[in-house]
């Protein structure tokens, strides 16, 4: 998930420099590398947000606090 | 409004069970510099915030310590499985367990249980931003502490993390505060609260 903590940080920086094209074009690349890793790791895992499934395909997995539940 | 997402920010798997780390490493669940507090102060802060960048800032870095909280919460889980009364006496545990078995509850590791009087919401940016500065430097004070008291590698790979969050958390914040005092008044930041004060034209 270190896409998903590049995309975090970069999403907070443009927070206080919302004019920074460089760091928003950078946003967007990784955005778009996550979305095909995350397809891959629904694939495999299961949901991770509510909205990408219920029931018994978001419970299939373990809550990210059980061990070897969240290394991904 | 918030969403869950199945994942941690950052992997955790400790393999060795420790309930002395444990009774430490709550202090940052429920304890006067802890994640808990960070998540509310912000959460609440941010409604009195004059200006979108300070409105952005405080919601997101308030919702990334509710992550924090999280992962928090899941290193007392992991360093409490499947322990033996011996465990539980020899390292001081007891005190916990015996009100709290195992579960997850929100205090210091003195055991004082969270309180609301632990953050402030003030109303003024100025003062508000001065104390998110302050409070990131306590939990990277904290998370230091921590350092110096555990010695498993699985553990303190978290802990680091954790403290290198405080240290970008400041330095967003500190520019948070540029981005305020640009907007105010050069001559005199104090003259009035943009978030209640109308600047007389």
């Amino acid at each position: 998930m270190s896409v998903r903590f590049a995309m975090w940080e970069l999403h907070l920086y443009l927070d206080t420099h919302c004019g920074d094209a460089q760091a928003a074009e950078l946003l967007n690349k990784y955005a778009e590398k996550y979305r095909e890793l995350l397809r891959e790791y629904e694939c495999k895992y299961g949901p991770v947000t509510a909205d990408d499934g219920y029931g018994a395909k978001w419970l299939k997995s373990p809550f990210p606090w059980v061990n070897g539940g969240s290394d991904c | 409004m918030f969403c869950y997402e199945k994942i941690l920010q950052y992997p955790i798997n400790i393999k060795k069970p420790n309930p002395l780390y444990a009774k430490i490493i709550i202090s940052q669940y429920g304890g006067p510099d802890g994640e808990l507090g960070a998540s509310l102060r912000y959460l609440s802060q941010r409604f009195a915030m004059p200006w979108g960048e300070l409105q952005g800032l405080l919601t997101d870095i308030g919702t990334e310590e509710l992550s924090h909280l999280e992962m928090i919460g899941t290193l007392v889980y992991q360093l409490t499985r499947n322990l033996s009364p011996e465990d539980i006496k020899k390292n001081g545990f007891d005190s916990y367990f015996v009100d709290h078995t195992t579960g997850v509850y929100p205090a210091s590791a003195a055991g004082v249980p969270f309180t609301a009087a632990y953050i402030q919401s003030k109303g003024d940016v100025l003062t508000d931003l001065h104390e998110n500065m302050a409070a990131e430097q306590k939990a990277r004070t904290t998370y230091d502490n921590i350092l110096r008291l555990v010695d498993d590698p699985d553990v303190c790979d978290v802990i680091k993390f954790l403290r290198a969050r405080e240290v970008v958390h400041y330095q967003r914040f500190g520019e948070g505060l540029r981005i305020a005092t640009d907007k105010m008044n050069e001559k005199n930041f104090y003259a009035f609260n943009p978030s209640i004060d109308k600047c007389r034209k």
